[in-house]
């Protein structure tokens, strides 16, 4: 793969987890890796302690990050619950562009 | 016999189409907020309540937020606001300084909160809510949701503070005539209501417990997302259209303030008139003043310490760098219950730390003979709490006289007290208690109950 292709070509979904697992990370305020994160975890367990408000924090960062832009009706009928259900979403929402 | 232009009209026309956002001119950034100690949720999964577009405009470092069409037309039920001149306050108190106010009582709320109610409606129902909940103290924001959720056609159901829902049941009635399900809380309609009335306890309410019930309410239900109020950022710039319809108004004065007034709740009315003047400042092309008027009963920029702490009692909200007393603090009862908060919002807050923002704080019994002083030589009866604003423009005209100095004072009259005459009445009797002395041990206890966060 060429490097121009390389650069261009779209993020996979594991890198996306990782995008959305830092910016968890970041908005926690805690210092771990974010493999470290499993998929499993509830948004709103003692570890990530995201708040609804907190939440919107987030969407927003990884709109900047990812360069996508989510519509206000989609995204207040979608349940989060997990990690996972976020990165499922955003990934969804990324290839969808 | 000519007379003095005392009033200062814009047209329809020239109602602005933008918001301003001051934090495109902030020299500092403002502190992060941050997650919750200890606190989790009970629920299995995230809903998110407030629309997305609404938290995007409490980030933005655009200068201008434009207002939508649909909210627009609305705001063109009232708005453009008068500015007025109060000559006759002016006389009265014979100072120099010359004396103004943008007035913001003339819709149904009553008061500058219908400015944001409106606008949030519109982003919750593009967000596809058909259904909104709130908790409601003195009643003046419950009012205005219940007028904006009609305005959109959407469904409103309102907690409202049980002593003030039976002091103010004319309050209530607007509410209702807008379509509004209006209930006392405790109530019976939630889980948690239930169980305060059935222990029998605590019956008249706080704004706490109405907005925890309006937040339950809410969970429970797939069509309906709860409306906080009107502290958060995105309010304080919707209200920002009072300073920037002033702007113009004082040009057609001629004018322009040396010192700007407003209440201090949360701070939305006060960011309101001040912003679009501060802004003048932060570019270094004016040297304004802006003062907030709180009531010494809740002295949270004057007394309060610039920490974190939660938004409300419920311990799980993130945490918001501000001036607080502590959500521990309990204010006394004062008739100016939408000045009860016990702490003012993180963007005024930041600017009182950094010297942007000025604060005083004045006795009830003070407030309430500038609200009637007010009355009689302007013929508006101001609401306690806008009452606050009027009483801190006459300390500075009085101080202007003493001084010999001709200032030109803008305060914004946020609210008419046509619901609150039981509060006159009992100033008029000579029935209105003193202020109960808060004291300095007071305030430190209930700061010492804040959440500890290093470095901060």
């Amino acid at each position: 793969m060429m490097l121009q292709e390389y650069l261009n070509a779209p993020l996979s979904r594991s890198e996306i987890a990782t995008i959305v697992k830092n910016i968890l990370i970041s908005e926690a305020h805690i210092n771990i890796r974010p493999e470290a994160i499993s998929e499993d975890e509830a948004l709103h367990s003692e570890l990530l302690r995201i708040t609804s408000l907190s939440f919107l924090g987030i969407i927003l960062s990884l709109e900047e990050a990812l360069d996508i832009s989510m519509e206000d009706e989609l995204f207040m009928k979608t349940q989060f619950r997990t990690v996972g259900d976020l990165v499922n979403f955003i990934d969804q929402l990324y290839r969808s562009r | 016999m000519s007379l003095t232009q005392t009033r200062f009209d814009l047209p329809p026309g020239e109602m602005p189409t933008h918001w301003y956002n001051i934090l495109s001119d902030l020299p500092f950034e403002l502190p992060p907020d941050l997650p919750p100690q200890g606190g989790t949720h009970s629920a299995d999964s995230l809903k998110v309540q407030v629309p997305l577009e609404l938290i995007r405009q409490s980030t933005s470092k655009k200068t201008e937020i434009p207002i939508p069409d649909e909210v627009r037309a609305i705001y063109g039920q009232w708005r453009p606001t008068v500015l007025q001149r109060a000559t006759r306050l002016e006389a009265a108190l014979d100072t120099p300084a010359r004396i103004y106010f943008k007035y913001e009582g003339n819709n149904t709320s009553g008061s500058h909160k219908l400015n944001t109610a409106i606008a949030q409606a519109y982003y919750y129902k593009r967000a596809g809510v058909k259904r909104l909940t709130t908790g409601t103290g003195a009643g003046q924001w419950g009012t205005a949701l219940a007028t904006a959720c009609h305005a959109f056609g959407m469904d409103c159901k309102v907690y409202m503070v049980g002593v003030s829902y039976r002091q103010k049941p004319y309050r209530k009635v607007i509410m209702q005539m807008y379509g509004a399900q209006v209930v006392a809380s405790p109530s019976a309609d939630t889980q948690i209501g239930a169980e305060l009335l059935a222990s029998n306890s605590e019956q008249g309410g706080n704004l706490a417990f109405a907005i925890t019930e309006a937040l339950e309410d809410a969970l429970s239900r797939e069509d309906t997302r709860f409306c906080i109020g009107s502290g958060e950022s995105y309010s304080i710039l919707h209200q920002t259209i009072i300073g920037l319809e002033a702007r113009r108004q004082m040009a057609l004065a001629g004018e322009y303030p040396d010192i700007v007034i407003g209440s201090l709740g949360a701070g939305s009315n006060f960011g309101g008139i001040a912003f679009p003047f501060l802004r003048d400042r932060l570019r270094g092309e004016s040297q304004v003043r802006c003062i907030s008027v709180e009531p010494s009963a809740c002295p949270k920029l004057t007394r309060g310490a610039y920490r974190y702490d939660y938004t409300d009692s419920s311990g799980v909200t993130p945490l918001q760098k501000m001036y607080t007393l502590g959500q521990a603090f309990t204010t006394p009862d004062i008739h100016a219950g939408g000045l009860r908060y016990h702490a003012s919002s993180k963007l005024i807050s930041a600017l009182r730390h950094h010297g942007y923002v000025e604060a005083a704080a004045y006795q009830q019994r003070q407030i309430f003979a500038s609200g009637v002083l007010f009355s009689q030589t302007e013929g508006i009866v101001p609401a306690p709490e806008s009452a606050h604003a009027v009483h801190g423009a006459i300390e500075e005209a009085l101080k202007a006289r003493e001084a010999g100095t001709s200032p030109v004072i803008l305060f914004c009259l946020s609210g008419h007290g046509y619901f609150d005459m039981a509060a006159y009445d009992a100033y008029m009797a000579g029935q209105l208690e003193a202020d109960a002395v808060i004291t300095d041990e007071q305030i430190a206890e209930s700061l010492r109950r804040l959440p500890n966060v290093p470095n901060s």
